[in-house]
Order: structure tokens, then C-alpha cells, then sequence
């Protein structure tokens, strides 16, 4: 069976937190820190991460982001923990596994994170 | 008086072939460790071995469907491909070592942790199932061996096992044709100089042969065309007591680097007559897990200012006259032993090439580098000489393969223990005829009453030398004439 589609129906999906913006200071009150090892850690009322003057709510997390992570889960091309993404997809690449073309071009270009899901989390 | 001149013409000439390395992929300078664990090398190894499984089961079972483990329904015959997970009762468990105290002695005495409780489990990326039935026994296997399965899930939840695939021989490329000169290829291991119970002479004696300062002219005729030695792993034995973690007294720090100096002494003298090639074993100063990294040439003063000493890694692969040799220095083997049980040594190293496996243990209960992108103890072509160090006893077979793959495999005893080194003849195909078998060369026997237990093996040379005796048994590889 495996999964050779998305994975979304297997594993819970994040709230989305782009779409429904808060917009007054209750915000403010529970704002997630930048680094993901502090994702979910026992922080009373950190302070709100602005950058470039709005409240960064969005937590490196955009559709490029998406699709890397569904890479990531993806059982088909190995354990993603302890790789770079971009190690994963060329071994993956090497095994003949045709990993997608464009999850490549997301790496190389630089602009996304380069460590896996769970990198520094678990 | 005899004339010491030495005559021209009756000077006799080494005989040379050509080697070729082929341990690039036993190398790790070049891997960089990012915090992986043992999930990523399981996966290239399932990956590779299902591959090639997936090839191999329509000529196997083709009538039947393939499928993952997540996929069984009951009832339903289908092949299942995954890697095997030995259940074990007696398994030592690293946790252990915190509910008893610790000492020096190791808490594991290595001995077979078989049960007859024991029980198999197939496992895949998308789940793992139990294995049951009679014809798959879980002696012979052990954990990382991946295999095809034909059978179906039953309604107790196991996989009723109704046959078993392994990948086999892998292929071999064809035996050059030698042009009838004999070479001879030297194997020793378990040399274990600085222990005990290591006599000295018995190496410096092997040495004076190979290096022609022993015997008349047809003793040297035969040591001349010796073209190779290698040392197959626990060269040294370092003595345990001062690696106790306290520091060293000036003179204990000398008696820590005695045997390897020893040990260079007499490496420089084979070094200086012929190639040599020296891998690393457990008990000799290099790292600990597999593949084990060449022996630093620091600890070799002596030998390494000579082009023709090699370090090399444990496992060792490497061509000679394009004949392929492949072997370690008896890690893996003794691994085996531990978790499955086989009628001899040979039998564990059989079934390795056909598991087409070098260390399938690995990582499980024998260390190894955690690789993220590759297996590097997949055997891909088969070898013609397979060899394993450190055994108790020699022993050798000649395996055929079922698509014409022969094989010589080769345990080398331990030298310390038992003074029998290995010497593999090169001399293969005559143009008329090839037999298979092994060719018994008695060549001068020295001996006034040879043992009659010695008679009726391959006996080649028995020296007797101020009643210090060294066998070297001489094994045909791989054919006979």
C-alpha cells in the first residue's frame, strides 16, 4: 500500500495559522518562539517575535514549507532524521526512488529550511 | 669451503602480480556524522536487497502477488519481502550494565545466546509481522538479513512461512586464465604479539620462509613465489590491565607500545621482500566499529618507509591478477556464531554470501558506522577466495554457486594458538582440464614421523625447527589439476 500520494490523511494536520490572523493584543499573549526546538516548551508568555514590525506568526512555515514536509514524511524515500533534506533527496535519488524535481529545486534554492521536520525537536 | 659468491644465474627472482585495492567503499574520512541513527543504513539496505529481490522472485514464484508487510490480508498467499528481526530471550540488553556493578570483566561472556523460544519477525517500512512455521527455523537466521517470504497471514495475526528466498551468490566475474605459473598468496592472522602466550620464534620463523632465509634451493623456489601477505587482524595484544582508564607510569607506557614495536620489527622484514597488507582487528589500536579503519602508519616506522607495506580496512577487498579477494578478520563470523548456530565456520561464511551480506548483525550486536546513504558490507560481485580471521581451526571449501560462481572460502586459524598459516596457490586453470577439489602438495616433510592426523589433510610444508614447528597448509584456489 504506501504512501504514494500525500500524506495528509494519515497524520493529524497543523492548524494552518496564516489563514484566521488575531489581530489585537491577545495575539500576543501565546506567540510561538522562532526556533522549533523551543516549539511546544514550557515558555510563560514569551515575548512576541516582531520582525520588519509585525508580529511573525507564521513561524518559517509557508506552502514551500508544506511541501518539504510531505517529503519528509514520505516513507518511501527512508527515515528523514539525521539527514539534511537535501542528503535525503539525493540519496534517494541515487537509490532510483525519482524523488520530485521540485522539492529539489526548493533546497537549492536556498530560501528554505534545509533540515528535516523533526530536526532538533526529538 | 664453499664459495659464498652468488651465482647469476641460479639467483632466484620473486615472482610479482598486479593488486589492485577496492576498499574506497570501506572508507568513512569522507562521512560525516549528523546525528543519525541505525534507521538510515537499515534503509539503503532493505532498499538495495528489495531491489534485487524484487528481480529475482518471478523466476522464483512468479503465479504470486507481492506485497508489504502493511498489505497481508488472511488467508491470502502472497511474497513479502522485509528484514528479519531475530527475537532473542538471552540477548544481552545494555540495560544490564546498570543493574549490576561494574567490573573489568566484561558482564557478557560471548558465548550463544540461542533459544528454542527464540522467534523471527519480518519487518518493512510500513509494519512488522511474526513469523511462524516450521520452514523457516530462527537458528539459522539472525537480525538484518532481508529475505523473500512466500506464505499468508494466518488468523493468529503471524505470517505462515511456505518458503524462503535469499538473494544467493551474487555474480561473479569469470577466472582469468593464469598462464601456468604458480603464485602463492600468504594469509596469517591472530599473530597477538606483547600476549603471553605468543611465542616469538613461531612468527619469525614464518617470516624467515616467506622471506627465502629458510630451507634449500627448492624451499626457496617456493618462497620465492610467494607474491603477498596478508595479515588478517589481531596482530597485537596490548596488555589489558593498563587500559583501566588511570594514568600510566612512565614504564608502563612503554610496555604499551612494546608490541607494536615488536610487531613493526617484523613487518619491516617481510616489507622489505614483498607486498603486505595488514588489517585491523578487534583486539589490535584501531577503532572499534566496522569497517575498521587502517592501522596509522605512525605506529609502523619501520615498515611504512617501504611502498610495499599497505594498511588496510577491516573488511578488506582487493584483486591480485584479477582474482578477487574479499574477508575480515573474523568479527563478523564470530557474530554469527553468537546468534545462530551453523555445523562449522564455513557454513556462517557460506551463508553471509549468500545473504549477500558481509556482517548482517551489523548494526545490531556488532558495531558499525551509522552510513545514511549506503550499505558498504552489501557484496555485490562475488569473490573467488573468501576469507575470515581469528578462527579457532583452518578449514576450507571450494562453494559453487547456481550460476557457475565458485568459490574458495578460507577461515584462518589463529596463529598464536594453533602456528598454521595459510598459503593460497594462484594456479588455477591448466589448459587441458579443471577439476574441483583440493590438490594435496606434499612438499618435503621434514619430519622423521609426521602425525597421522596430519596425513590425511592438504599437507604441504612441515618444518621442524629446534622442535618448533610451523604448518602451512597449502589450499588450491579455487580449482585443482
Amino acid at each position: 500500500m504506501a504512501s504514494s500520494g500525500s500524506v495528509k490523511g494519515f497524520f493529524r494536520q497543523r492548524k494552518n495559522i496564516t489563514k484566521p490572523k488575531p489581530k489585537s493584543s491577545s495575539s500576543s499573549s501565546k506567540k510561538s518562539p522562532h526556533h522549533p526546538a523551543t516549539f511546544g516548551a514550557d515558555v510563560a508568555q514569551p515575548a512576541a517575535l516582531i520582525s520588519h514590525g509585525s508580529p511573525d506568526l507564521k513561524d518559517g512555515y509557508d506552502e514551500h514549507e508544506d511541501v518539504l514536509r510531505q517529503f519528509d514524511m514520505n516513507m518511501a524515500y527512508g527515515p528523514c532524521l539525521g539527514m539534511s533534506r537535501l542528503a535525503r533527496w539525493e540519496r534517494a535519488h541515487s537509490l532510483g526512488l525519482d524523488p520530485p524535481k521540485d522539492v529539489e529545486g526548493l533546497l537549492r534554492s536556498g530560501k528554505v529550511r534545509l533540515d528535516c521536520l523533526w530536526d532538533g525537536r526529538v | 669451503m664453499e664459495s659464498m659468491d652468488i651465482d647469476p644465474e641460479n639467483h632466484l627472482q620473486r615472482k610479482q602480480s598486479l593488486y589492485n585495492s577496492m576498499d574506497e567503499k570501506f572508507e568513512i574520512q569522507k562521512e560525516m556524522y549528523r546525528g543519525q541513527q541505525y534507521s538510515q543504513i537499515y534503509f539503503a539496505r532493505l532498499h538495495m536487497m528489495r531491489t534485487l529481490l524484487y528481480s529475482l522472485v518471478p523466476n522464483w514464484k512468479p503465479h504470486l502477488p507481492v506485497c508489504t508487510v502493511l498489505g497481508l490480508e488472511e488467508g491470502k498467499e502472497c511474497i513479502i519481502v522485509g528484514t528479519l528481526y531475530k527475537q532473542m530471550k538471552l540477548k544481552p540488553s545494555i540495560l544490564d550494565e546498570y543493574s549490576k556493578e561494574r567490573s573489568a570483566t566484561p558482564l557478557v561472556k560471548p558465548h550463544n545466546f540461542m533459544h528454542p523460544d527464540d522467534h523471527l519477525v519480518l519487518e518493512d517500512e510500513s509494519g512488522r509481522v511474526k513469523l511462524g512455521g516450521t520452514m523457516i527455523t530462527p537458528s539459522v537466521f539472525v537480525t538484518g538479513v532481508v529475505v523473500a517470504l512466500h506464505g499468508k497471514e494466518t488468523s493468529a495475526g503471524y505470517f505462515l512461512v511456505q518458503d524462503v528466498l535469499d538473494a544467493g551468490l551474487p555474480p561473479q566475474t569469470e577466472l582469468p586464465l593464469i598462464s601456468g605459473e604458480d603464485k602463492y598468496v600468504v594469509f596469517v592472522s591472530g599473530l597477538s604479539i606483547g600476549s603471553s602466550t605468543c611465542n616469538p620464534l613461531q612468527f619469525q620463523l614464518l617470516v624467515d620462509h616467506i622471506t627465502g632465509h629458510l630451507g634449500d634451493e627448492e624451499e626457496q623456489g617456493i618462497a620465492a613465489k610467494i607474491v603477498h601477505v596478508v595479515i588478517a587482524g589481531n596482530s597485537v595484544e596490548i596488555p589489558h590491565g593498563l587500559l583501566n582508564g588511570q594514568n600510566l607510569a612512565s614504564k608502563d607506557q612503554s610496555r604499551l607500545s612494546e608490541p607494536i614495536k615488536e610487531l613493526d620489527i617484523l613487518l619491516t622484514q617481510v616489507a622489505a621482500g614483498l607486498p603486505l597488507d595488514i588489517m585491523p582487528g578487534p583486539n589490535d589500536p584501531a577503532n572499534f566499529a566496522l569497517p575498521q579503519q587502517p592501522l596509522n602508519r605512525c605506529l609502523f616506522p619501520g615498515s611504512s618507509a617501504y611502498n610495499t607495506f599497505r594498511s588496510c580496512s577491516n573488511p578488506h577487498s582487493f584483486e591480485l591478477d584479477n582474482i578477487s579477494f574479499l574477508g575480515t578478520s573474523g568479527q563478523n563470523i564470530d557474530d554469527l556464531e553468537k546468534y545462530s548456530e551453523a555445523k562449522d565456520k564455513l557454513a556462517f561464511m557460506e551463508r553471509t554470501l549468500r545473504w549477500r551480506h558481509l556482517a548482517p548483525t551489523a548494526p545490531n550486536t556488532l558495531g558499525c558506522y551509522p552510513f545514511t546513504d549506503r550499505d558498504p558490507f552489501l557484496i555485490e560481485s562475488c569473490p573467488h577466495v573468501y576469507f575470515a580471521g581469528n578462527q579457532e581451526k583452518y578449514e576450507t571449501r571450494l562453494l559453487k554457486g547456481s550460476e557457475g560462481q565458485l568459490v574458495r572460502l578460507i577461515c584462518i586459524p589463529k596463529f598464536c594458538e594453533t602456528g598454521v598459516a595459510v598459503v593460497v596457490s594462484s594456479c588455477i586453470f591448466s589448459a587441458c582440464s579443471k577439476f574441483l577439489g583440493l590438490r594435496t602438495v606434499l612438499v618435503n616433510l621434514k619430519m622423521k614421523t609426521p602425525p597421522t592426523e596430519l596425513q590425511n589433510r592438504d599437507l604441504a610444508h612441515v618444518y621442524m625447527h629446534a622442535h618448533l614447528c610451523v604448518y602451512v597448509y597449502m589450499c588450491v584456489c579455487p580449482y585443482s589439476s
